[in-house]
């Protein structure tokens, strides 16, 4: 099988500008993307940097752009996915810092936010003397986030993280995840009061992005789902740092409750409080000059509120 | 220059278990790794992970299956060992984090995995050794132990015959550096990759074996080479056995269960060694699927298979295109585990000053001619714990002549990095030895063929030493990397082929068609090898049984 490879090539030593290097390969019909990298490195051209490790889709080490989608490199055949040209292009992940070629920088993306969500268990006390005797169903939810590999994909198609590369992001929320719903762990409300601040679960802004993009089908974004709805079954509802989440999730509530439609200027005012509202004076402005804001402010119930009301009551009953 | 009490070399089960045992004997600690440790190859284990946890079960019974499972060349008291410690470490494992599978009462679950007389392995779905690798790592932070990622070592620093660090390469910056440290463990996994094709991860090279052998190490083994029947078509996937002892067939392709016709009562639960070789046997004689069998689920409730085995479905599907429920699944018998590797005490000792291994690059005799499954991630375990425990005991050292050795180094290795382009090349070098191996060093095995390899492999040897290189950088220098590792798989190659050539008898693994009986006379014994400067200087040494005595092993 004859197919034209275009590979992005960088390299920080040598300085130059980063570009696309082509090289025709000549495979056997069920090569691998990893096999014409490895043709390319210990045939051709040496210099070329990536990384790979089991060779069959089980560590998440050799994740690609590959025409122009994430991938795992050493389990996408290349014939699934040559354009009409017979071309294939190799690249980086989208929003990380490349090393070199199509090494790049795991520790920014990937590692350094899952050890900053305490990826440990607290074991619940007493430890029992044996292992301890748990429904096998309480732990599902743990091996499904378990199956995570750690291929970033998630992360790099995460809609939040390219504005705010602080924010900790589907993968290491998938590892928390792991924590609080296990059973065997002590610390679930220390783990929710933390993961409620800034840059945690009430940041994401389920785009569900990070589902469509893991490989694994862990559904990173319902699972940040989870933290929030265990975090409000707990009655946290923020963090120490950012209470706005909490004001902003009730009065969100209860003016759809009440009215069945959402009261934007009551959320304004009840998320931000009376003083920080001066703060949203611009915006206000703004959006009254472009009409968006009627004066005098009214907010009349909708029709059928009563109806919606009664969704709220027995979804409440649902959950109590 | 970095300095630790203890040095890790090895991101894997073993490695990770013996840094955490270092530390809780109070040792400062650390690990280097050629990849990060969540992608190493303890990840890729599936099936589960013996211990006699069932009321009806016993360490014994355990140790007995071990035993013949192995043809009787373990050594019984290791193995004894092995079965006592690991209700333990299992419980240990729950008590970090393990998601285990539980049965009906909430304890956990056991299944049934080939060669076993009952079902005894803890599990978690399909990717047990996947759950086991992120629940260590998590407690490797915990610990708090620093850890270098993507440094590979390559080579022991000695003093006096005693190992007082290593010289590791950076791949970031790609300057090589010395480490000096009390103690030194490998685990740095098998030599699988000497083998095409093979399960194995592209880092299983060997690096352990052949740093130790060179440092003057026992090698113990080294013949016994584990194919796995379950080498999915692709990439060589290996699907866990437990598709078979979950009552999985295996058919020619005359759709008969060929298994039967080796392992009358076993059958496809026989242990893999005899798996392989009857599979082996049927593609050999043109009874295959081309060159392959079929793994054949299709009476198995299908439902109930997927639930079993999330993963495998999924990975069956997208690297083979067939349907594990509805399709019969096309494998071969690929390269799995090297048995063998540095001889080592229970305690991991290597018998050179300082140095220890566990995991796949040890030999503690357990798995003695054949390894079952949900044996290999217990050993990485215990003793890994072992190691790591009793490498914190080892008093301070100085460490003398590492500069010396680190210049010694970084000329050796500035050599192989700047040799001219040439026509040679690493990679294409390694890809001939694994076909060789595979070939003349495989499943079934006579002299002639032996004495091919050993002459094939010179050859080789001659050929890498005109490897040419191409990359000029520094940084992320995978070529370099290639190179080393050749040297270090044709290093194990040839220690291999040369311990093959001289058992001659058939037991477990090895099978020489010329010697096709067991012969417990002359051969009751491990193989030991020592480097000498004209090559493997080969001894034997004799099994230590204590309660079973050798018999017929029929399944």
């Amino acid at each position: 099988m004859q197919a034209t490879f275009k590979v992005y090539r960088f390299d920080r030593e040598t300085g130059g500008k980063p570009g696309f290097q082509s090289y025709a390969l000549d495979l056997p019909e069920d090569a691998t993307v990893l096999d014409g990298l490895f043709k390319i490195r210990e045939e051709m051209d040496g210099s070329l940097g990536f990384r790979a490790s089991c060779n069959r889709g089980l560590c998440g080490e050799c994740t690609l752009r590959i025409n122009r989608g994430g991938r795992l490199a050493c389990i996408t055949r290349i014939a699934s996915v040559l354009t009409k040209d017979r071309e294939v292009s190799v690249e980086p992940v989208r929003n990380v810092l490349v090393l070199k070629d199509l090494v790049y920088d795991v520790e920014t993306l990937l590692w350094k936010k899952i050890k900053s969500v305490r990826p440990w268990l607290d074991p619940a006390r007493p430890e029992p003397e044996r292992e301890y005797v748990v429904p096998d169903e309480k732990l599902r939810p743990v091996r499904n986030a378990m199956k995570c590999y750690y291929c970033g994909l998630c992360d790099e198609g995460c809609s939040v993280i390219p504005f705010d590369k602080t924010f900790v992001g589907p993968a290491a929320l998938t590892k928390a995840y792991r924590f609080v719903s296990d059973p065997r762990d002590g610390a679930r409300a220390a783990r929710l009061r933390a993961l409620g601040e800034p840059r945690g679960i009430w940041d994401c802004v389920h785009c569900f992005e990070a589902d469509e993009h893991c490989p694994r089908g862990i559904e990173p974004t319902q699972r940040i789902v989870d933290l929030r709805d265990a975090a409000v079954a707990a009655g946290i509802k923020s963090g120490t740092k950012n209470p706005q989440v909490a004001r902003h999730y009730d009065s969100f509530a209860a003016s759809v409750r009440k009215s069945g439609w959402l009261d934007e200027g009551r959320l304004a005012l009840e998320t931000w409080g009376v003083r920080r509202i001066f703060d949203l004076l611009p915006i206000a402005w703004r959006a009254f000059r472009r009409g968006k804001l009627p004066v005098p402010y009214r907010h009349p119930k909708r029709k059928g509120a009563e109806r919606i009301a009664r969704i709220f009551e027995k979804v409440q009953g649902k959950h109590s | 220059m970095p300095r630790h009490e203890v040095l890790i070399v090895g991101g894997g089960i073993a490695g990770m278990r013996a840094a955490l045992a270092a530390k809780e004997r109070g040792a400062d600690v650390a690990l280097l790794s050629k990849v990060h440790p969540l992608r190493t190859h303890s990840g890729t284990s599936q099936g589960g992970i013996n211990a006699a946890m069932s009321r009806d079960d016993s360490p014994e019974a355990h140790a007995f299956d071990t035993v013949k499972g192995g043809d009787y060349l373990a050594d019984q008291d290791t193995v004894e060992l092995l079965a006592t410690a690991a209700s333990g470490a299992l419980v240990e494992l729950d008590h970090w984090g393990v998601p285990f599978n539980r049965d009906g009462d909430g304890r956990l679950d056991l299944r049934w995995l080939c060669g076993a007389a009952r079902a005894r392995a803890c599990y978690v779905d399909d990717m047990t050794g996947h759950a086991i690798l992120q629940v260590l790592y998590e407690q490797l932070l915990k610990a708090d132990i620093p850890t270098y990622e993507e440094w590979v070592t390559t080579r022991l620093v000695l003093d006096e015959g005693a190992c007082v660090g290593v010289v590791a390469l950076e791949m970031a910056s790609g300057s090589l550096e010395a480490f000096s440290a009390n103690a030194v463990v490998l685990a740095t996994g098998g030599c699988a990759r000497a083998y095409e094709p093979t399960g194995a991860a592209y880092g299983v090279a060997g690096e352990g074996v052949s740093l130790a052998y060179r440092a003057g190490a026992t090698l113990m083994d080294m013949e016994m080479v584990q194919f796995h029947p379950l080498g999915l078509r692709g990439r060589g996937l290996i699907l866990t056995e437990a598709l078979l002892s979950h009552g999985g067939y295996l058919v020619n392709g005359n759709g008969d269960r060929f298994a039967l016709k080796y392992a009358p009562s076993y059958g496809e639960r026989a242990p893999r060694d005899i798996v392989a070789r009857a599979a082996e046997e049927e593609i050999l004689s043109g009874r295959g699927i081309q060159e392959f069998v079929g793994l054949d689920l299709r009476h198995l409730d299908g439902d109930q298979v997927k639930r079993q085995f999330p993963l495998t479905a999924h990975l069956v599907k997208a690297q083979a295109e067939v349907n594990l429920t509805t399709d019969t699944v096309p494998v071969r018998p690929v390269a799995h585990r090297t048995i063998g590797g540095v001889r080592v005490n229970a305690d991991g000792a290597t018998g050179v000053g300082g140095l220890y291994a566990a995991g796949g690059c040890a030999a503690t005799g357990v798995h003695g001619a054949n390894g079952l499954g949900g044996d290999w991630l217990l050993e990485a375990l215990i003793f890994g714990q072992r190691a790591g425990a009793s490498a914190a005991e080892r008093g301070q050292r100085l460490s003398r002549g590492v500069e010396i050795q680190l210049e010694e180094e970084k000329r050796r290795i500035a050599e192989i990095a700047d040799r001219p382009a040439s026509l040679e090349r690493a990679g294409t070098i390694r890809v001939k030895l694994g076909q060789t191996m595979r070939q003349y060093v495989g499943i079934l095995r006579d002299a002639s063929g032996l004495e091919q390899a050993a002459n094939t492999l010179q050859e080789l040897r001659a050929r890498s030493q005109r490897a040419g290189t191409t990359n000029r950088g520094k940084r992320y220098n995978y070529e370099l990397v290639g190179s080393l590792e050749l040297e270090s798989l044709l290093t194990v190659a040839e220690v291999i082929a040369a311990a093959a050539r001289a058992r001659e008898e058939s037991r477990g693994v090895h099978v020489r068609q010329d010697h096709p009986s067991r012969d417990d006379a002359r051969w009751l014994s491990h193989t030991l090898a020592f480097r000498r400067l004209e090559g493997a200087t080969l001894s034997s040494k004799p099994v230590v049984i204590t309660k079973w005595k050798p018999e017929g092993r029929r399944y």
